[in-house]
């Protein structure tokens, strides 16, 4: 999808119908795209305004001297197609139609949304949306859409049938450490595709892991292919919405896409190698994992300082068919030499090193553990008793972690404020923490491989 | 909605390799009690009708027919059954775990098929699983295991594991018709009935566009 180059790393950036107004669609584009303006020269396109957030404005884009890589247009649904006209006369790179009252609000919508394809076909200028938020790449400081910030650079491509949603993914994210190689809304897909976004993301260097969010698919049989050929050289994970009675006719109002039936999704999930997440939260933490650590076979094992965790864990695991591992002899002989152990330690995976379980214990567990060669990824829980030295111990697993490349490491250390640091350690250097060991088990399961 | 008749179903049936149990649809009886006779008892009778009818809740089909006294017994019954018939149909009485094969068209992702434990276990318990063709020989083996029934398959108790490598080819071999004959609209091969020894369609159904 070379195509969409321009697009995600453009030099120029016209925002067509900027507006001083605070609070406006066009003054939120304005003041997002001004974020980059390191990286690219920024423009206002608009005939009523002489000046924007400090950018004097121009009556149209073809006022512009310079090539114009993108395009990000939000005007009233009627003018649009004009507008679309005058940026394939400019040759732009690409075009984003934030703009809605498209296919999404009925006949007369549908209408303009074809002669506006028809115009960027025509001209063979790719068109995102309409009725979208826009893209996001936070490694280039492009923001192309009116999100309330830029978040965090990083692996993880999320691409939205849902602008609303990326916002709130964005905000959620000040107080996560993964980021994104990308965002992005992509509307009503009049021209550019969920399809030619999954083949973008599949070639962009930066992406390691693609998170879908879904309502309904519009080409079934093309995606099919896509999906499985994606899936095959990086991960996916989408949550699907629209499973429910009530679901699919709140879908039909929303996107205005058709819902489908769920079961024929879950097989298509399935069938083509991408994983489905149950709710927003779980997509974006097992997306994490899969961006941190590497994918392994089945067969994990569980060192915690508190026998319940290991209950519960053991249980999910499960659940979720992860395979654990049982200790081999090898591996016991190391556990069982004098003063390795507390004496009432598990002696069995999962590895229940007791409660009062100082760094040297863990150094010891997750050595013997990782040494073993069938078990091919391990959870470390840690509970938080009065003497328990979580830095300690995650300094312990990046440690590890660095000896072990090929074996996926996931942390639940559960707690607050007093494990915070500890957490901190831990994701700093890529090892992914979770609060909650359904999620830890989630999150392992995830880089199982099938 | 119009249901192929036997003879196509017949037809398309051996087109794919999909083994039908052995039937043959008469109007006569003395044809019937000849076939009963080459093929062996138990035999059953059934109503062939293009009309979408449940057989069984209607009375249309006797199953268990020992010789060939209860077969005219039978015959002259559904004979009587005041229903738009094509025929009656005469098939050999086969025993195994009852299997349901599927396929509908879903506006998106085209032909879509089912997998289910006969009987009560797809009607009650819904407990069925879905692929979307092209199915590979996996897909089928991940849509059974994917089912509580599974396990009836594989043996269950003194029960012996029925010859999967048979169903699954009914499976792929379905997969195939329904990328092939866009003309067929939704089918129901219930039961299919699988045992140790191979698997074969007891009640087909094609429904046309």
């Amino acid at each position: 999808m070379d195509k969409l180059n321009r697009i995600f790393n453009p030099k120029t950036l016209a925002i067509i119908g900027a507006k001083p107004e605070e609070k406006s669609v066009g003054w939120g584009l304005m003041k997002n795209a001004l974020q980059g303006k390191s990286k690219r020269r920024v423009f206002a396109v608009n005939p009523h305004h002489k000046e924007v957030l400090g950018v004097k404005c121009v009556p149209s884009v073809m006022s512009i001297q310079e090539e114009v890589d993108l395009a990000v247009i939000a005007v009233p649904a009627k003018i649009v197609p004009k507008v679309v006209e005058e940026c394939c006369q400019k040759k732009v790179g690409g075009m984003i139609i934030i703009s809605s009252g498209f296919g999404e609000s009925g006949k007369e919508g549908k209408l303009l949304e074809d002669k506006i394809k028809e115009t960027a076909r025509k001209a063979g200028v790719p068109l995102i949306g309409p009725n979208c938020l826009g893209v996001i790449r936070p490694g280039n400081l492009l923001n192309a859409t009116f999100a309330p910030a830029l978040p965090k650079s990083g692996e993880i491509a999320f691409i939205s049938q849902s602008g609303a949603l990326v916002d709130s993914v964005i905000d959620e994210n000040f107080k996560k450490n993964y980021g994104f190689s990308a965002l992005i809304s992509y509307g009503n897909e009049a021209d550019v595709t969920l399809a030619d976004f999954l083949w973008w993301a599949v070639e962009d260097p930066k992406t390691k892991v693609i998170a879908l969010y879904l309502e309904g698919i519009k080409e079934g049989r093309e995606i099919m292919n896509v999906f499985s050929e994606v899936s095959a050289k990086k991960p996916i994970l989408a949550v699907k919405a629209g499973r429910s009675r009530a679901g699919k006719k709140a879908v039909s109002s929303h996107t205005g896409s058709l819902a489908g039936e769920y079961p024929v999704y879950q097989a298509l999930f399935k069938q083509t190698g991408v994983a489905e997440a149950d709710t927003v939260r779980e997509l974006f933490s097992s997306a994490k994992a899969l961006a941190w650590q590497p994918k392994c076979e089945n067969g994990i094992a569980i060192v915690t300082n508190g026998g319940s965790c290991g209950v519960l864990l053991a249980d999910y695991c499960q659940e979720l068919g992860v395979k654990l591992v049982e200790l081999s002899e090898e591996t016991l002989k190391k556990l069982n030499k004098p003063g390795v152990m507390h004496p009432a330690y598990s002696g069995r995976n999962p590895l229940d090193v007791v409660g009062d379980a100082l760094s040297d214990k863990y150094k010891s567990a997750i050595e013997a553990l990782l040494e073993q060669p069938d078990i091919k990824g391990l959870i470390v829980v840690q509970t938080l008793q009065i003497m328990t030295e979580t830095e300690k111990n995650a300094k312990i697993i990046i440690e590890a972690k660095k000896k072990w490349k090929d074996k996926p490491i996931i942390a639940a250390f559960l707690g607050g404020p007093i494990t915070a640091p500890g957490a901190k350690i831990l994701e700093d250097n890529h090892i992914p923490n979770y609060g909650d060991l359904k999620e830890a088990a989630l999150a392992i399961k995830s880089l199982i491989k099938k | 909605m119009k249901a192929l008749g036997f003879k196509k179903t017949e037809q398309l049936l051996s087109r794919y390799g999909i083994p039908l149990c052995p039937s043959r649809l008469t109007v006569e009886k003395s044809e019937a009690l000849d076939f009963a006779g080459e093929i062996g008892y138990p035999a059953v009778l059934k109503v062939s009708s293009l009309e979408p009818i449940h057989k069984t809740d209607l009375g249309l089909v006797k199953t268990g027919i020992k010789d060939k006294k209860e077969l005219e017994e039978s015959w002259d019954e559904l004979n009587k059954k005041k229903i738009k018939k094509e025929g009656i149909l005469v098939q050999k009485q086969l025993f195994g775990v009852e299997v349901a094969a599927g396929m509908k068209r879903d506006s998106q992702f085209g032909p879509v098929l089912m997998f289910g434990l006969g009987g009560i276990m797809v009607e009650l318990l819904k407990d069925v699983s879905f692929r979307i063709a092209p199915l590979k020989k996996k897909d089928v083996q991940e849509m059974m295991k994917e089912t509580k029934g599974y396990q009836l398959l594989s043996g269950f108790r003194s029960q012996k594991a029925v010859d999967l490598e048979k169903l699954i080819g009914i499976f792929l071999s379905l997969s195939e018709l329904s990328l092939n004959e866009s003309e067929i609209k939704e089918v129901d091969l219930n039961p299919v009935i699988a045992n140790e020894k191979g698997a074969w369609v007891a009640d087909p159904r094609f429904i046309l566009n």
